[in-house]
Formats: structure tokens, sequence, C-alpha cells
């Protein structure tokens, strides 16, 4: 007897845990038709709340790099809600730790996916690639999930900048009208097979075929951190530059080697190849002699009132945090998320659904300096935007890049996308 | 001809460094029986430590502790929960080794973060250049003094009690144990040993042309597994020619890459597998493995 009133309180404590983690949320208003006002609202809206979430690493490869992302994030929807918030309502943000494991992002998506409105970040290329059909099918807006080619067949993934394809051509017509790189000459991609570094690589590989270069590619995997082989392979091919779709790890590597071989050609990458701290390796001098990086995201130190308000808000909540180029691409992030939601409130129409359709709609989009020209998100097949910031490395700049300019080349700008 | 000679002093420069790592490897399975999958984070901790106490106490300091930090963890992985198995079997203490990687991993790579912490060592990013030939100057450095290492191991196996007792543990542990050898201790000084193989590989692994210590560098450890597997699981002259083997025949193959495209792209990350493979076709126990050794 004792037993089995043991027993249907154990089934009863289940029930009533099971009824707590009910997907419903109590809260929110219909999806159907809500009377919040003229606005309609569904998942992740209440009355005074809109929840976005944040799937994130802080504990897997990209831990440090993604906690500055986090908070500049927070900050940024700080000060939006203590100036008064978006449609009425404070945003709050849901940040869940996939520590680089697909599975684990998905398990988090699938118990996050019915309280937020729309996710700011999912980061990591197999991570987001493992959520983006999930999303897509929910109809949910995702952001921040970096620059891979292919999320452009995604209607809800709004990508943060041009794509990495885009940049290597735009690497290559620098290194053409630019740096005088001459017909017939040579160039290496070291590169990651996946959806970064083969996208960066069919980029170059375009533009060297509309100038007349030919490409010597190098495949490695983040576990090679000595390229030395690469290196000289690349000499014994007699490459005039090469470009990095890899890792700060790999860059490192690579720089030191090709100075160390006598070969000083200039050494492009793409924007995850580099980490301010590869500046105190003893790589750092090869780096500030060769490195160059292509970017639509601007650098840390850009002189421009948006990329001012990104450092300022980030100094503010983290004074002593690492300086790099998480802490605009976060805002930025923010930003654009920001413009889809206020967008979504001005249809009256706050739902998941409305969010992306605000989203598509944006247009001429002005991020201060951010990026280098207005963005245009509403082909969902196209970038919105094919123009690059080129940096060098510099000890002396802040974040550890020196900006030279804005390009956009020819190569950039016949690449065919998707 | 002197670029085949440079590839050539890379691959012999870096496969005896991974020669330092499968002779762990090695120790470890013939003193305890444990297939020591924990080995990459133990390598990892060892080079964790030198690179952020260099700044403090400088390098050779910081080499000293790290050598004697990763030799202690082994000590400890092996008196805390190899010893306590229940029973020793292979397969049991293989799954705890992966259980223990995952948890040192896990805390090394949230102190670490997407850091590259620098590992101060005085050689930098010189190089030497003998005829032809250009060599990292860390990298000769880690072939003398892995060759030197070699020389001692042969020493303490061949000449000293401590390692007389350790062969014969690992030759027949019941019996040796009847003669008075206490099995706990040379199982704890193999763990030691291996430990400390570890540190000095992670010190050189970490040094110039790779630019510092990373997460990245537990996994490369894993690149001696197929070292160890094909000189025979429990020979330590088969792990140092093991090693020589995959470094030699992984740096030709990534430099002559553009002359093999027949056969794709990303060649040296396949062929120490494929090496591996044909000699266990042609010599089951490996090349100088016992053939009662335990396989997996």
């Amino acid at each position: 007897m004792k037993h089995r009133i043991r027993t249907t309180l154990a089934l009863a404590g289940c029930v009533a845990v099971l009824a707590a983690c009910s997907t419903e949320d109590p809260d929110a208003a219909p999806a159907g038709g809500g009377a919040e006002g003229e606005v309609r609202t569904g998942t992740g809206v209440t009355a005074d709340t809109i929840t976005v979430g944040m799937l994130t690493d802080l504990s897997g490869p990209f831990a440090a790099g993604a906690a500055v992302q986090v908070t500049e994030t927070q900050a940024y929807y700080d000060q939006v809600n203590t100036e008064g918030g978006i449609c009425g309502r404070d945003v709050e943000v849901d940040v869940q730790d996939h520590g680089y494991d697909p599975q684990k992002a998905v398990a988090l998506y699938r118990s996050m996916a019915s309280n937020v409105v729309a996710l700011q970040q999912v980061l990591g290329g197999p991570t987001s690639a493992a959520v983006l059909p999930l999303a897509e099918a929910d109809g949910l807006y995702l952001g921040g999930h970096g620059w891979a080619g292919v999320a452009l067949q995604y209607e809800n993934a709004q990508i943060p900048g041009t794509t990495y394809s885009i940049e290597s051509a735009n690497a290559i017509d620098y290194l053409v009208d630019e740096l005088g790189l001459a017909p017939g000459s040579k160039v290496g991609v070291v590169y990651f097979v996946g959806d970064y570094g083969s996208d960066s690589l069919a980029g170059a590989q375009h533009a060297a075929q509309q100038r007349g270069l030919e490409i010597v590619p190098q495949e490695i995997t983040p576990r090679d951190t000595d390229l030395t082989a690469q290196a000289s392979a690349l000499q014994q091919a007699g490459v005039s530059a090469v470009i990095l779709g890899a890792a700060p790890a790999q860059l490192a590597s690579l720089a030191g080697v090709l100075a160390a071989q006598g070969l000083n050609v200039p050494l492009f990458g793409n924007t995850p190849t580099f980490g301010p701290s590869l500046l105190a390796t003893p790589a750092g001098p090869a780096l500030e002699q060769n490195f160059y990086t292509v970017t639509s995201i601007a650098p840390f130190s850009l002189d421009q009132p948006g990329v001012q308000a990104a450092r300022d808000l980030y100094e503010a909540a983290a004074p002593d945090g690492e300086t790099g180029w998480e802490v605009p691409l976060a805002y930025a992030q923010a930003e654009l998320l920001t413009t889809a939601l206020r967008g979504a409130c001005d249809a009256g129409d706050l739902t998941p659904e409305g969010v992306v359709a605000a989203m598509r709609k944006t247009t001429g989009l002005d991020t201060e300096g951010l990026y280098a020209t207005p963005l245009d998100f509403t082909d969902a097949a196209q970038p919105p935007t094919r123009t690059v910031y080129v940096s060098r490395a510099s000890g002396q700049a802040e974040g550890g890049l020196e900006v030279l300019g804005t390009f956009e080349g020819p190569s950039a700008q016949s690449y065919p996308v998707g | 001809m002197s670029y085949f000679l440079t590839q050539l002093a890379n691959g012999l420069s870096y496969g005896l460094i991974l020669g330092l790592i499968a002779v762990g490897f090695v120790i470890v399975f013939t003193s305890t029986g444990v297939l020591n999958f924990a080995h990459g984070s133990v390598l990892l901790t060892g080079a964790y430590l030198v690179a952020v106490l260099q700044g403090p106490v400088g390098f050779w300091a910081a080499v000293v502790v790290g050598i004697a930090g990763a030799a202690l963890l082994g000590v400890l992985i092996n008196a805390v929960l190899v010893r306590n198995l229940a029973e020793a079997n292979p397969g049991t203490a293989a799954i705890l080794m992966l259980g223990v990687d995952i948890l040192l991993l896990t805390e090394l790579t949230r102190r670490i973060g997407n850091r590259v912490l620098p590992i101060g060592a005085p050689w930098g990013a010189d190089v030497v250049a003998i005829g032809g030939v250009t060599l990292p100057t860390s990298r000769a450095i880690a072939a003398g003094l892995a060759v030197v290492v070699f020389g001692l191991l042969w020493f303490l196996f061949a000449r000293t009690g401590t390692g007389v007792a350790m062969r014969a543990a690992a030759a027949d542990g019941d019996t040796a144990s009847l003669m008075g050898i206490r099995l706990s201790r040379t199982g704890a000084a193999g763990w030691a040993l291996a430990g400390a193989l570890a540190a000095i590989a992670g010190v050189f692994l970490a040094s110039f042309p790779a630019p510092g210590v990373g997460p990245a560098l537990a996994i490369s450890a894993f690149a001696a597994i197929p070292a160890w597997v094909l000189g025979g699981f429990d020979s330590v002259v088969g792990a140092i020619v093991g090693g020589l083997i995959i470094g030699v025949v992984t740096a030709l193959a990534v430099g002559y890459e553009s002359h093999l495209h027949f056969l794709g792209r990303g060649l040296g990350e396949v062929v120490p597998y494929a090496v591996m493979i044909l000699v266990l076709l042609v010599r089951p126990s490996g090349l100088f493995g016992r053939a009662e050794a335990v396989r997996v």
C-alpha cells in the first residue's frame, strides 16, 4: 500500500513537471489574432515583453568570441529598453549554450522555439546548418549565423553581411586592382572543407577565372595547426598571394612559416581568420607585414558613428573585455533584428512570421559605418551588400586591425551566389 | 631536390615529436593495460601550464612545472580512476579514459577560449638553413631532444632497476608481482613517464610553426595513434619508428599533393590511416608488436 502511494505521488509529480514544461505560453496572446492594441502577437511576445533567443557557444571552441557577442547583445537591448523598448515592450534575451554541438543545438532549438519571437543568433557553421531548416519550417527569424553562402536559400535567415565567396572574390580583385598582381599569377587558397572554406574557395576560383589568375588549392582541417608542408607546397608552386579560409591558429602558422621561408606575399583572410591575440605570437611581425582581411562587418577600430556606438556600449558593459570584430558584429546583428521587430510592430504583425516578413522589407538600411554600404534584404537569394572593408593587421589599432578602405571589385559584383 | 629534402626533414622532425607521444601510449598500455585516450588532454594540460606560467616565472621554469604537472596528472588518473576499476578490462578502461578526456578538454577549452596562448619559447620563429634545406629551429631542437630522450628511455629500461621492473611487469604482471615487483609502483611510474613525454611533445607542437597553445592541440595528439598502432601496441621502438613513418609520409603527401591530385585533396589527413591499415594487413601485430598483445 505504501508503495502504491509512493508510485502515485511520483506519477503525480511527473505530470506536474510535464505540465510546467508544456510548450504553450500561458501569457501569450492567441496566435490567430490578439487584441493587443492593433498588433497581432504570437510566440515570444506578451503584453510587456518580447523574448528573442540566442543559441551560442559558451563552452566550446568559440566560447571567448561568443561571450563578447552575448555581452554586447545584452547591452544593446538594455539600452533599447531604457529608451522605451520596442512596440511598448521590453526585449529579453534568452541565452542558451550549445557548445558547438549540432545535436545539442537542435534540442535547445526545440525547447526554445515556442518561447521566442526570433533567434538573434545561432553561432557556428554546423550548428546553424542543423537549426536553419527547422527554423524555416517554423517560419522563425534566424540571424547571426555567419556568412556561408548556403544560408541564402533560406527565406527566414538574415545573413549579417556578404558571403565568404564574395569576400574572397573581392580579395582577388583587390590583389589585381590595388596591389598590381600580374595576369597569369598563381594564388594559393588554404581552406577548411565545408560551408565556410569551400564557399571561400568558390569565390576565389570565380574571380581568378575572371581576372586571368590560377588558383592553387590546399585543403586543411581545424586540427592542422602546423602548416609547414602546405606553405612549402605553395612556395614550390610559385604563388604570388594566398587567401585563407580558416581560423586564427592556421593564420598564425601560415603567416609565420611563409615569412620564415622568405615568401613575403600578401596573405588575405576571410572574417573569422583573424583574432587580435595572434599579434602576441611569434607570427605577429609576419602578420603586420603581410596580412590583409576582407570583411563586410567593420573592424573594431573604424572611426564611424555606428562602430563608435558599438565600442562605447561594449566598453561600458565590459571595461576589461576582449576587443575584436565581434563587438561591431553583435551590435549590427542586434540592430538588424531590432529593425525587423520595429517594422513588424509598425505593420501590426508581431508574430514570428510578421518579423520575417518585416525583415524581407528592409531596404536601404544605413548602419552608420557598421557595414560599408546600405543593406538590402528584399531578395533572400542575394546578399544584402557586396562591398567589404579591407584592413591590415596592426599592433597599434584597437582590435588589431587598421582599415584601409572599402572595396567592391568586378568579380565580386558578378559572382553568381546560390 | 632541396624541396624534397626540406619536406623530408620536416617530416622526420614532426615524426620524432609524434614518437614522443606514441611512446607515452605504449608505456601506459604496457604498464597498466590501458588504452589511454586521455593522452591528448594530458598533453594539452602540460602545454597550457607552460603557456600561462612562462610570463610570470620564465620559459624554462614553466617547462619544468608543465612536465611535472602533466606527469602528476597522469599519476592521479591512474591512482584515482584506473586502479579503482572493479575488473581490469581494456574496454572499460578505454571508455573511462574517453570520459576523462572530455572532462579535461572541456575545462581547458573553457579556460583558453578562442585565444591562442604563446608558448614563449626562446627560439621564437627562427629557422635554420643547412644547404638548401630550411627547418624551423624549434623543430631542429625537438628532433635533437627527442633522440636524447629516446636514449635516456633505453638507459632506463635496460640499465636501471625501475626500468627492468617496468619491463618485467609489462611482460608478465602476475609473475612479476610474485617476484616482489609492486605493480602499483610500476604503473605509477609508467603514467608519470607518459605524462612527462606528452608535455615535452606539447611544448614543441605549440612552438613555431604552430602559433601557440589552443584546444586543437589535444586533437593533434591523436595523430600519434596510427604511429602507435602500426608500430605494434606494446613496442617502444615500434612507436618511434611508427612516428617517423607517419611524419614523413604525411609531409610528403601534403608536399606533393599537386602531383597526386587524382587521389583528391586533403590527402595529409587520410594518409596516416591508409599506411596504418596497409601495415596491419601485412603484419597484423604491427611492425614490432608481440603477437599476443591485446588489440581492440
